[in-house]
Order: structure tokens, then sequence, then C-alpha cells
């Protein structure tokens, strides 16, 4: 992992981005292109939760907070103070990285994981119940609607972008290019001498703290970036659906869909995330007719998954092909 | 506010956190020994609730069968979940979290599983016992005062078995030390699985207790889990009397802190609560560093 | 004495141990006798506590053969060791630090196949050790290191095993009390029991034992009676500095 790119990763990359930008040339049936943004939000999440959960060792169970208040934050801001949502997206990350600041802070003093998978479940279970209660600003379970689109603006050389309901095509490329940019914002961190640290710290704190690390203050940012992330794609959901409620932005049915899919992808590698939401959103719509198994679903394969296939899809093909070693 | 009152709801507080207790001592039971943070508690309790249901109402059991035997039941599933999935996590490198995650899986399944096969009805029991106490002003149904009073008797069974019998010894011994406890001839993994169905027995009581005042549902083991998280954070993970204490405390904080504000805080006060134990004394409220 | 080495006791045989990707012991072979004292010699690393563990069944065994008495107990789980007449003191004493001396020692006895004896060995064990009588209700964390490994000795006793395994066992102790252990180690062989115990200090090992194996590496370096090994070259130069 994080090794120089090889030729072959090189292609692989630009193969899947090609084709990622060219889907919409090929179908842009609205169905399909609502089923791959979907892709890409949980994809953003699930990478978020993978850089503190599979690379720091940090392993939380409450990040569907984070998605419920950087959805509620931004679509609360841009409903009452009409503040544009393209600036209410960032103020909902940044709402939901001061969160992950505060939870963040009394977890790193816990080391034992069974105390911060409780908290952070807990915490989560707080934001619910608040959003839930404080019904005369948030319409408590019956949740929020008509919450405003992005605003539409003229790309040179390709006319007018416009945001609604009926043009996903446009959500698909704002999509994209979000993932993107958190994509980047990762594999930066992560091939920089803190990501480095950072999987030191994983694999063995003592080696880490001989790098000449401040684990805390990293382990803190790293807590608060992935909270800004997954902050982000919560504000996107919001503003993409338009319709929000407390079950199904925070509730935790939400973050078992994520923890199935990182771990069916792979916990701890890079493209394990994205493969895996990948993979689970397109098999849950393929399967709609069987909706009230979804759950059942869900569970069933992270159990199965943790016991028979512990490092996730990715790694199936370093097993089935496994490298020379150099 | 008048006294009556304020007593009344003071012994309720007691009364609701005996349950907390029962439910955060099984909690307490299954990471003091196997270091293992069982996700599933919550549904254990659930089906626990349904098998009791069953027993009671659709079988036509009196209560001092149907309850026991639902007990029993939900014990012998604990140790089934235990033997098919723990003990294979449990020996592995990085079972701390695969055991978090796989007993997350496990309640999912459970629950989903539960909504499948029993419908999303609420189900209720009628009250085991009729009538209402009262002393001077104070007021409390029989119902409630036969929660307390089984609970206390089952906590007084718990504490007598880890203390004094052969089964409590190879607990406590387990927990303490595992190579050693192997060493002396106890069997680990036999006395893991007694007590991952133990913790579910305890649960499955709570439920059975509870079940002709909070209704039986697939959804009621999700508050039910994260409540015996707050106990069992307060009285130190892991320690059994910790559990019984801070599930008591708990009870009646609640009870105070719900007559302040109102009844839609009462989950936003326990974890608060929470969180600002795990800020100040990570270890609990009562133990020592 | 010819017809005991041709049945030892204990025989390993080409025993290999791997740890992920680090193999701790090399075909490891090496045998005890009914009523012997026995030192594994070694360094830090060496695999000296690692060959006890494998023969006790808490290391799992890659290859090889552990037979006691005959039978085979390669990977056998330890909590059957004491129905077979073995039992471990582990290292650094692994004392139920919260529970009492009487019921440290009572857990001795735990297994169903000695269970019914518990009370005439701790009669037994108390003569050995008058502290276990004298501290009976004291939380066993609280005691001293030296009466923390006579608390363990005891409890290991309370099986009257025909095989005592110790791990280190005068490791992070005074030199007093390092005297102490090296009695009792002599009075509990006196009782007819086979002793093997690892060390790193070989002085301090042939005061007691009769027989010894020296490890380096995870491999069997050197066997023989005490004497043979105290004037072997390989002991006198790099072990006694002569």
């Amino acid at each position: 992992m994080f090794k120089p790119y090889t030729l072959q990763s090189r292609l692989c990359i630009a193969g899947a981005l090609v084709l990622m930008l060219a889907l919409p040339l090929i179908t842009s049936d609205p169905y399909i292109m609502h089923v791959m943004v979907l892709v890409m939000i949980f994809g953003i999440f699930a990478s978020a939760w993978n850089l503190v959960t599979g690379f720091a060792g940090l392993k939380t169970f409450g990040h569907h907070a984070f998605f419920g208040l950087g959805a509620y934050g931004s679509a609360l801001l841009s409903m009452n103070l009409a503040i544009s949502p393209w600036i209410t997206l960032w103020l909902g990350g940044l709402i939901a990285a001061g969160a992950g600041f505060f939870i963040g802070t009394p977890i790193l003093r816990i080391r034992s994981m069974a105390h911060v998978a409780i908290v952070t479940l807990g915490f989560a279970e707080i934001v619910r119940i608040c959003i839930a209660n404080f019904s005369s600003v948030t319409r408590g379970e019956m949740g929020l609607w008509g919450i405003p689109q992005f605003e539409g603006f003229t790309l040179p050389f390709a006319g007018p972008i416009t945001f609604s309901p009926a043009d996903k095509v446009s959500f698909y490329y704002l999509s994209l290019v979000l993932l993107l940019l958190m994509l980047g914002v990762i594999v930066c961190l992560m091939r920089s001498k803190t990501g480095l640290a950072m999987l030191a710290m994983r694999d063995g704190e003592d080696a880490a703290e001989s790098l000449g690390v401040n684990l805390t203050r990293m382990k803190l940012m790293v807590f608060g970036l992935s909270a800004f992330i997954v902050g982000i794609a919560g504000a996107f959901y919001a503003h993409y659906l338009s319709i929000l409620t407390p079950a199904s932005v925070v509730g935790l049915d939400l973050m078992i869909s994520i923890i199935a899919m990182v771990l069916v992808g792979g916990l701890g590698t890079f493209t394990g995330p994205l493969v895996g939401a990948l993979v689970l959103t397109v098999l849950i719509e393929a399967m709609r007719d069987l909706e009230s198994y979804r759950m059942l679903g869900y569970g069933l394969l992270i159990v199965l998954i943790v016991m028979y296939l512990p490092k996730g899809l990715v790694t199936l093909r370093e097993r089935c092909f496994p490298r020379p070693q150099e | 506010m008048n006294l009556a009152i304020f007593l009344e709801q003071i012994l309720n507080g007691l009364i609701t956190g005996s349950m907390y207790a029962l439910i955060g001592s099984g909690i307490a039971l299954v990471y003091g020994t196997m270091k293992v943070l069982n996700l599933a508690h919550g549904e254990l309790y659930m089906l626990g609730g349904y098998f009791t249901f069953f027993l009671t109402v659709q079988f036509g059991l009196p209560p001092y069968i149907s309850i026991p035997l639902a007990v029993a039941i939900a014990f012998a599933l604990g140790m089934l979940i235990e033997k098919l999935t723990i003990e294979y996590l449990i020996v592995r490198e990085n079972w701390a979290f695969t055991t978090i995650a796989a007993t997350l899986g496990l309640s999912i399944v459970l629950q989903n599983a539960a909504l499948l096969i029993f419908g999303e009805r609420f189900n209720t029991v009628p009250y085991y016992v009729q009538g209402v106490m009262a002393i001077g002003d104070i007021r409390l149904p029989w119902q409630r005062v036969l929660i307390f009073v089984v609970a206390l008797a089952v906590i007084g069974l718990f504490t007598w078995l880890l203390k004094y019998t052969r089964l409590g010894w190879s607990i406590r011994a387990t927990a303490q030390d595992r190579d050693a406890a192997q060493v002396v001839g106890i069997p680990v993994r036999r006395v893991y699985m007694i007590c991952f169905g133990l913790a579910a027995a305890l649960g499955a009581l709570a439920a059975a207790m509870l079940a002709p005042i909070n209704a039986i549902s697939p959804w009621a083991g999700i508050p039910v889990l994260l409540k015996g998280f707050v106990v069992v954070v307060l009285g130190g993970l892991g320690s059994f009397p910790g559990a019984i204490a801070a599930g008591l405390l708990l009870g009646v904080v609640e009870a105070i802190g719900v007559q302040l504000t109102s009844s839609e805080w009462r989950d936003v006060i326990s974890f608060t609560l929470m969180i600002a134990v795990i800020w100040w004394r990570p270890w609990g409220l009562f133990g020592k560093k | 004495m010819a017809t005991d080495s041709a049945k030892p006791m204990l025989d390993v045989q080409n025993v290999n141990v791997i740890y992920g990707n680090y193999q701790v012991l090399w075909d490891v072979s090496m045998q005890a006798h009914a009523g012997q004292v026995m030192a594994v010699l070694g360094p830090n690393g060496s695999g000296k506590s690692t060959i006890l563990k494998a023969i006790m069944g808490l290391t799992p065994v890659r290859s090889g053969k552990v037979f006691l008495n005959g039978e085979d107990i390669t990977n056998r789980p330890a909590h059957e060791m004491v129905a077979r007449g073995m039992s471990m003191v582990l290292e650094r004493r692994r004392l139920f630090t919260g529970m009492t001396v009487y019921e440290n020692v009572m857990l001795g006895a735990y297994h169903h196949s000695v269970q019914k004896y518990a009370k005439d060995r701790l009669e037994w064990v108390e003569s050995l050790f008058p502290i276990i009588a004298e501290r009976r209700d004291q939380i066993a964390g609280k005691m001293s290191g030296g009466e923390q490994q006579m608390v363990a000795i005891a409890r290991a006793l309370m099986s009257k095993p025909q095989l005592l395994l110790m791990d280190e066992p005068y490791l992070g102790l005074t030199p007093r009390i390092v005297q102490q252990i090296a009695d009792i180690i002599r009075k509990v062989n006196a009782e007819g029991i086979a002793v093997i115990f690892n060390e790193q200090n070989v002085k301090l090992s042939f005061g007691i034992s009769s027989h010894g194996y020296l490890l380096e590496s995870g491999r069997v370096m050197l066997s023989g009676t005490g004497d043979e090994m105290m004037n072997s070259d390989v002991i006198r130069r790099v072990y006694l500095g002569e």
C-alpha cells in the first residue's frame, strides 16, 4: 500500500477515471445516475471511516453522527439563513469537524477499543435524539423537506449547468468532483510523513513515537479531518435528495451499511471502501424486491466477512494471483 | 413538588435502575471475562422478551414457569452464539475489533430476523401481579415491587455464585489470567461459552420482568444495549459489582433528571453522563485506576 | 538406570514452533526422567520459555511430537495436562491477584480428576509452605514477589503432579529469595516430583539440577549431566567467562 505507483496501478487508476468521466455519455438514464451518485456519497463516507478505523487504528462506530450533523447543518443554514448551498456544504463539513474534535478529545485519552466503540455510539445517539427533540428547528421525526438545490451556473465551453431532480448528470459530475477531491486529500495525507507515521502507529505505537511524531495531536487531526469529510458527504446528500429525517441520516442502519461496505471491500486498504460502496449499493439496487431483507443481508455479510474473509474483497486478487516477492 | 411524589420517583428510579443493573452486569460479565464487547446483548434481551411473550401469552403458561423457561432458552442461545462466532474470532490477532464488528453484525441479523418472523407489532404481557402497594402517600404497583425483588434476588444469587461456587471461581480466575487458569486445569473456552450464556440469561430475565411495562418489538434491543453501555462505563468496564451499583445509580439520576427536564431527554442525560465519566474517570466511578 | 533411560517420562521429539513469520524453535528434542530435576538453559530469546509452553500446550506446536508417559500430548489443550500429572508455574508467578491466597491455592485442585483430594493436598502444601496457612485470606496481589512465587508453586502442587514445569522461577527475585526457592525445588523433588525449570544463570541452575539442555536461537546446542555441561568448552567460555 502507498508504495510508488507501478505502471499497472497507474493504468488502472486512469482507466477507472476515464470510465467514471465517460459514463454519462454512455447512458444518462436518471436511475443509473442516481445509483452512481449514491455510490459516490457512500464511497466518500466509507473512505473517511476507513481513514480513522483502517489507517489510524481508531475503531469508531459513531461516524453517522457526523453525516447527520453535516446534512442537518447545511440544510438548516441554507433554509433559514438563505445562504447558498455551495457555501453551506463546507459549513456543514466544519460543523461535523467541530463535533469530531469535541468527541475526539476524550476518545484519544483512552486506549481501550471497547470504550472508544461505546463513546462513539453514545455520541451518535445523543446527536440523533437532539435532532429529533429540537423539533421547533428541525421538525423532529417528520424531517426536513424542500431543502434548496445547488444553484446552476454557466461553464465556459459547456453552457449552463443546472441542478434539478430531473437532471441527474450534473449531480453525478459534482459528486465525482467531491469524491476525487476527498480521495485526493486522503491520499496526500497518507503519502506524507504524517501518514506514514500513522500507519506505523497503527502497527505498534512505539515505532511512531520514535519517529518523533506527536501521536495525540495527529490522531485528533485525522479524526477531525475524517469528520469533516463525512460532514461534506452528508451535506451533499441533503441538498441532493432535499429530504432528511433523523433516522435516515443519523440512524445506526446507515453506519452499519458503511461498516459492511468497508469490511466487504477491505478494511485498511485504499480501494476497499470504494469497491465495497460500489458492490453493495449496486447489489442492493439490483435486489430491490428483497428490500425487507436488506439489513439482514448487511448483518450476515459483516459476520461472514469478519469470520471468513477478514481482509475483504480487494485482497482476493492478491490471494488468487500472488505478486512475486521483491 | 411534595415529598411523597419525590420519594416515589426515587423509588421508581431504583426499580428501573435494578433492571439497568441486570442488563449492565451481563455486558460486564462478558467483557470482564473475555474482553469482548458484545454489541448483540440488546438483541438477546429482545429475544428474551419474545420468548416470555410467546410462552406466557400464546402458550398460556403461568409466569413462574414461562419466565425461567425463557431465561433458559436465552442461556442456550447465548452459548450457541458464542460457540459459532466468538470462539473462532477470539484466538485471532485482531480479536478486539473483529469481535466488536461480528457482534454488531449479529445484532443486525437478530433484529431483522425478529422483524421478519415476529412482525412489527409491539407486544405486551399482562401484569404478573395486580394491585398497588401503598405506604403512607407513596403508591407503587406490586408489579414494580416484584421487579425490584427479583432483581435483588438474582444479583444476590450471582454474587454468591461468583464467590463460592466452582463455576464462579473458574469465571473469576479466567477473568484475571487466562493462561494461569488454563494451567490449573480450567477449560477456558467452556468458561467463555457459559459466561456468554449467563449474560444472555441476565438480559432475558430483565426483558421478562419488564415485558408487562415495556412493549417488546424487534427494535427493543438497541436502546437497552446503549443504556447497558452507560452502566458499564459508569461502573468500570468489566466490573460486575460496579455494574450493579452503577445501574441503581443511573436509575436514580435519570429519575431526578427527568423530573427537572422532561422524559424525552432521559437518554441524553445518561449518555452525557457517560461521556463525562469517560472524560474524567475512564476506569469508572467506583474502582481505582 | 538403564531401563529408566529407555523410557523417559517426557519425550520431546523434533518440535518446531513458529510465531507469525518467525520460527522460535527448530527441531528441539529433549527427554526428562521420573524424579529428575532438569534445567533448560539459554539466553533471552533462545526459546527456553517457549519449549515449556509448547510442552504444556499453551503454544501451538507446528511439527514434532511431545509424549508424556508414552502418551502423545502434542497440541492437547493445557487444561487437560493436570489430569495427566503435569502442572506448571508460569513466568512472573501469574497468580489470580484479585483472589485470596486460599482461593488461589484451591484453584490448583480445580480439575475434576484431582478435586476430591483437595483437602489432603492442602494439608500437604501447607506443610511445605507454612505461609499458605498463615496468610490464608490475604489478597494474593498484595504479597511480595517471593511470597507470590511460593503461592504459585503451592498452587501448581495441589494437583500432586509427577512433573512440574517452572518458567523462570528466579526472575525478578532477590538473591536471598532465590536461595529459598532453590531449597523449595529440592524439597519438591524430594517428594518424588520431577522438575523442569529454565534459567539464564548456569551456576545457579546446576546447584540443583542433575541434567540440563542448552538452547540458543531456538536450537539445542548441548545437553548432558550437570558435570558434563559445566566442564564443556561452550559453557566455560561463553557462560562462565573462563
